[in-house]
């Protein structure tokens, strides 16, 4: 039974590591922005088909795939901010419209461009495995869970202790302020969202690989994400990553004790628990005068 | 006055519908479609449009009435109304549950909420086989059974029946959605969409409202599953999943959210266009898309609020001078 | 840009063919889903049905009344959704007004076009969904063409007692495909027989890894997966790279060499699958289908298509029977009485609509190849699968 419990911990880690990559994109855009952005599973959707694109179409090197997914999803960003979420920053309600009519619009688009059917993508680290045990990874496992390590240490990095980060914390914190200090918000924003959505583009090229790329890849780790921001504190980096973790090992280790067929119920009952006990999430702030 | 002008000429025209449409049983059949996403979207109106809710799992409500009056007259054999009246109550009853703990929340928290019971639902739908024919649906709903009225027959087996069915009931709900705002309540609904701590200190319960609010609308979803369902005469779990109370929410947005007849020119634009533009479903799904860019962007009250922009800029003359409207 | 192109010249081609269309066509109506995250086994139906319609139209068309027709198909994405299946059911029939409807992926839109054929006096034959309580409504103008979940299950579940395949567990699709080939395994395997942990995953999710911890945990010799290619492809591997060394049965979807090519032969060793259509299979009617199919399409043939492929032909030798392109009644009365040999098998409707083709089961082999281990009178070699 431990080595049970074992394992589908680990397995869970795995996925969580995913869903944590998405998490953070999308609380970057809430935290700074105040923006709810459904639309981040489509471009990690994106990311998925860059990255196959650049692998085949060009130097067949898997870093380098990942880097332009990065790249064109930052740009992909910065014309979607300028465009469409520029306009709308103040409106929640319209921002879901846009967001869900992007979800159309892209989701689509992609299947008239690449077809209905999932793409397979097999780098080297792909088909390598690495037995720990009785149970056995592919190098891919590893190298996920390497690099959103690595981003995470480097988000970190970047919003503690460089100029542009602290912008961002101050524009999330208190935006008017902000500007009496002298930042730009329209430019954090716009960097905001590139950043989220590189980040988007990572997990997607990193995901795809491993299993398949096709158009609807993104919309439950959406849902996921979303759920892990939430309950770790909507606007909460550590909150992301503790969310989303936490919720890939949820869903792991469900599977241990109930019908494996509720196991999105258990998901979001947690996150309905969360909410109706405390909807500012494990390391959110309570704001005074909201409940 | 122009509102009500409005309405009474779709009122006729909805009524006339099965002669205007004679020959096009197509078109007939669409616009039944449109009618029983019309409902729930009405219902949608209500929390939305009025008191300012998102909820982004309103489809679930529909499937707890539709599964309720399917399950009522299919394998109970309980006539129509009171099957139809059970759906409605059950699914006001499941959102008087969801409402209690969940309406003092915030609203991005609300709207989120929404959407995960929203996703419950459907899993419940799915997988509770025995009670709902689970994933692989619940085919052979019976239609209303039909009566006769000294010597008209009426009956529900045929389009033109059904249609009739349906449109007499968007109508009642119509009116009773009509009702509603118009009176105080509905105006203490507005009063919280617009500015939930100054309505509290006027003395408006907010919560009981917003309580209220959501139990209607719920239940009004629910009667508008069950019409849908009866219309297709088989219920699927997939007709209630997530995209579709999203597409609920585009086609009240899309009509014009908080105007009465939003809901209805929503669902009719909705259901009908993709049906009249069958190219490639993706190209009318992105083409939808776009619209609801442009729509966030520039009509974010849709295409009724349009429609008063712009009779408000031709006729703005006689607005000054003070002509009464409603 | 390829795309583009594509579809120009697709719509020039269509253009150019409308400018004929006055040459008697009949034009039989399609619902598929050929979007959404059924799109991969759309494609296997659509094309059973464009073969089917190349071949008839190559031999000059059909002829009814001593009166030539072409074949045309009238083909709407159902998307897998019972309002657009159902919807596209009444505008086949009044818009385009088709004598015939063949078609659908999904149970549950099935279960709602249904009615719409009754009303409207269209035939409808379904060529994929499995549910069984579909021709359960008595309705005279619904029919199968393909085995139902009962059918299906009877085949693989005497192979899995006669193997003793037990604890049994499952890895299967949360949709009516896979609920229904559960719910169906169990009530039709005897009360005594183990089954074991049963894993559901939703369309379109890719990690199997907390199932196979559980199957590995459970002790369990045989795993049945209830999916189609992509995820059952994704399933193996990830069943085999964990080191489970489990008797692996699958649908016919895990049947072809299509399969073979997403995997290695090394992965499928030993894994059985039903089969609506062995495509090595030492029968002649069915070396003629793989052998035109994969000159057509550059791949074996897969049993969706030859199911596509024999509605086709049962809607044309109906309305040859009936004497009729446009009379519904008609139509439906000589498919009831239709008796012919299709690809996939005799073929002939029941009281209830539903067609008893042959449902066989197929192993791996080592190399690669196939061989038929059931039912007994076409059991073939390896190679002959």
């Amino acid at each position: 039974m431990a080595t049970a419990i074992l394992e589908q911990f680990i397995n869970g880690t795995m996925m969580g590591s995913i869903y944590v990559l998405m998490a953070l994109g999308m609380v970057l855009i809430y935290g700074v922005m105040h923006v709810l952005n459904f639309a981040h599973g489509v471009l990690f959707m994106v990311g998925g088909y860059i990255a196959h694109l650049f692998f085949f179409n060009l130097s067949g090197s898997y870093p380098v795939a990942i880097l332009c997914s990065m790249v064109t999803l930052a740009l992909i960003g910065m014309v979607l901010e300028r465009l469409v979420f520029r306009s709308l920053r103040d409106n929640l309600r319209m921002q879901i419209v846009a967001s869900l009519g992007l979800i159309l619009i892209v989701q689509n688009g992609v299947v008239q461009l690449w077809g209905p059917h999932a793409l397979q993508m097999r780098p080297a680290s792909v088909d390598s495995l690495v037995r720990v045990g009785q149970l056995s990874f592919t190098v891919q496992h590893f190298v996920i869970i390497g690099v959103v390590v690595a981003a995470v240490t480097t988000l970190y990095l970047f919003l503690r202790y460089t100029r542009l980060g602290t912008a961002m914390r101050a524009t999330s914190q208190h935006p008017e302020a902000a500007v009496v200090v002298g930042i730009d918000p329209n430019r954090v924003y716009t960097i905001t969202f590139m950043i989220a959505c590189a980040l988007a583009g990572l997990g997607g090229a990193l995901l795809g690989p491993l299993f398949l790329i096709f158009p609807q890849m993104g919309d439950a780790p959406m849902l996921k994400a979303l759920s892990a921001i939430i309950i770790g504190g909507m606007g909460s980096v550590p909150g992301a990553i503790v969310g989303g973790l936490g919720i890939g090992i949820l869903e792991s280790m469900s599977t241990l004790v109930i019908p494996t067929d509720y196991r999105d119920t258990v998901v979001f009952g947690v996150l309905i628990l969360m909410l109706l006990v405390r909807p500012w999430g494990i390391f959110g702030v309570r704001v005074r005068g909201e409940n | 006055m122009k509102a009500t002008i409005v309405a009474l000429v779709l009122l006729v025209a909805g009524a006339l519908a099965p002669v205007i449409f004679a020959g096009q049983p197509y078109a007939l059949y669409v616009l039944t479609l449109a009618l029983c996403y019309a409902i729930p979207a009405i219902g949608l109106n209500l929390l939305y449009g009025y008191t300012g809710l998102v909820s982004l799992g309103h489809m679930g409500f529909a499937g707890v009435g539709a599964y309720t009056t399917a399950v009522l007259m299919k394998d109970v054999g309980l006539p129509f109304v009171p099957s139809l009246l059970a759906g409605a109550a059950a699914a006001g009853f499941v959102g008087l549950v969801v409402g209690i703990p969940c309406l003092r929340l915030r609203s991005h928290f609300f709207i989120v909420v929404t959407l995960a019971v929203g996703m419950i639902l459907f899993t419940l739908f799915n997988n509770l086989d025995g009670l709902t024919g689970g994933a692989e649906g619940l085919p052979g709903i019976p239609r209303p059974q039909g009566f006769a009225i000294g010597p008209l027959e009426v009956e529900f087996r045929s389009l033109t029946g059904f249609y009739l069915l349906a449109f007499t009931v968007t109508t009642l709900i119509f009116a009773f959605q009509y009702v509603l705002v118009r009176s105080d309540f509905g105006r203490s609904l507005s009063s919280v969409r617009q500015d939930e701590t100054l309505a509290a200190a006027r003395g408006v319960n907010v919560f009981g409202h917003k309580l209220m609010a959501f139990v209607l609308s719920a239940a009004i979803a629910g009667v508008g599953g069950a019409m849908k369902v009866l219309f297709l005469r088989a219920a699927a779990p997939l007709s209630f999943e997530l995209q579709e109370s999203i597409n609920l929410v585009l086609m009240l947005i899309l009509g014009g959210a908080g105007y009465l007849i939003g809901p209805i020119i929503g669902a009719v634009i909705f259901v009908g266009l993709p049906e009249f533009l069958r190219i490639a479903s993706e190209m009318r799904l992105i083409f939808f898309g776009f619209v609801l860019l442009l729509l966030a962007r520039f009509a974010p009250r849709g295409v009724c609020g349009l429609a008063e922009a712009a009779y408000k800029k031709r006729f703005d003359r006689e607005e000054a001078v003070g002509i009464a409207h409603s | 840009m390829r795309r583009l192109a594509l579809t120009l010249a697709f719509t020039a081609a269509v253009c150019a063919q409308s400018a004929y269309a006055q040459e008697d066509t009949v034009s039989i109506g399609i619902v598929t889903a050929q979007t959404g995250p059924l799109a991969a086994p759309g494609k296997f139906q659509m094309n059973g049905f464009n073969l089917a319609v190349e071949v008839i139209n190559g031999q000059g068309g059909f002829e009814v009344n001593g009166k030539t027709y072409k074949l045309d198909l009238k083909v709407y994405d159902t998307r897998c959704n019972a309002a657009e299946g159902a919807s596209a059911m009444q505008r086949l029939a009044s818009v385009d007004q088709v004598p015939i409807v063949l078609g659908e992926l999904c149970s549950p839109v099935a279960a709602a076009e249904a009615p719409i054929a009754q009303d409207t006096q269209v035939p409808l034959i379904i060529t994929v969904p499995t549910a069984p309580n579909l021709t359960d409504e008595g309705n005279p103008y619904f029919f199968r063409i393909n085995a139902n979940n009962a059918q299906l299950n009877r085949a693989l579940g005497a192979y899995v007692q006669a193997t003793k395949a037990e604890p049994l567990a499952f890895i299967a699709w949360n949709n009516d495909a896979g609920r229904g080939g559960v719910n169906g395994m169990k009530a039709l395997l005897p009360a005594d027989f183990e089954i074991g942990y049963v894993g559901y995953f939703n369309v379109g999710e890719v990690d199997f890894s907390s199932h196979i911890a559980n199957i590995r945990t459970s002790g369990a010799k045989a795993v049945m997966l209830l999916m189609d290619e992509e995820p059952g492809a994704l399933a193996i591997r990830q069943i085999r790279d964990a080191g489970l060394d489990v008797q692996l049965i699958g649908t016919l979807a895990m049947g072809s060499n299509r399969f073979l090519e997403r995997l290695n032969a090394d992965y499928l060793n030993g894994m059985v699958q039903y089969n609506a259509l062995p495509p090595n299979a030492p029968l002649e009617r069915i070396k003629a289908f793989s052998d035109a199919y994969s000159a057509k399409f550059g791949e074996e043939s897969h049993g969706f298509a030859a199911q596509s492929y024999d509605a086709v032909f049962a809607a044309v030798k109906a309305m040859q029977a009936a004497g009729s392109t446009t009379e519904g009644p008609k139509i439906r009365d000589a498919l009831s009485a239709l008796e012919f040999e299709g690809v996939i098998g005799p073929i002939s409707f029941d009281d209830k609509g539903q067609a008893s083709p042959p449902v066989y089961v197929t192993e791996w082999c080592e190399g690669g190849d196939r061989k038929v281990i059931f039912p007994p009178e076409f059991a073939a070699g390896c190679g002959a699968g």
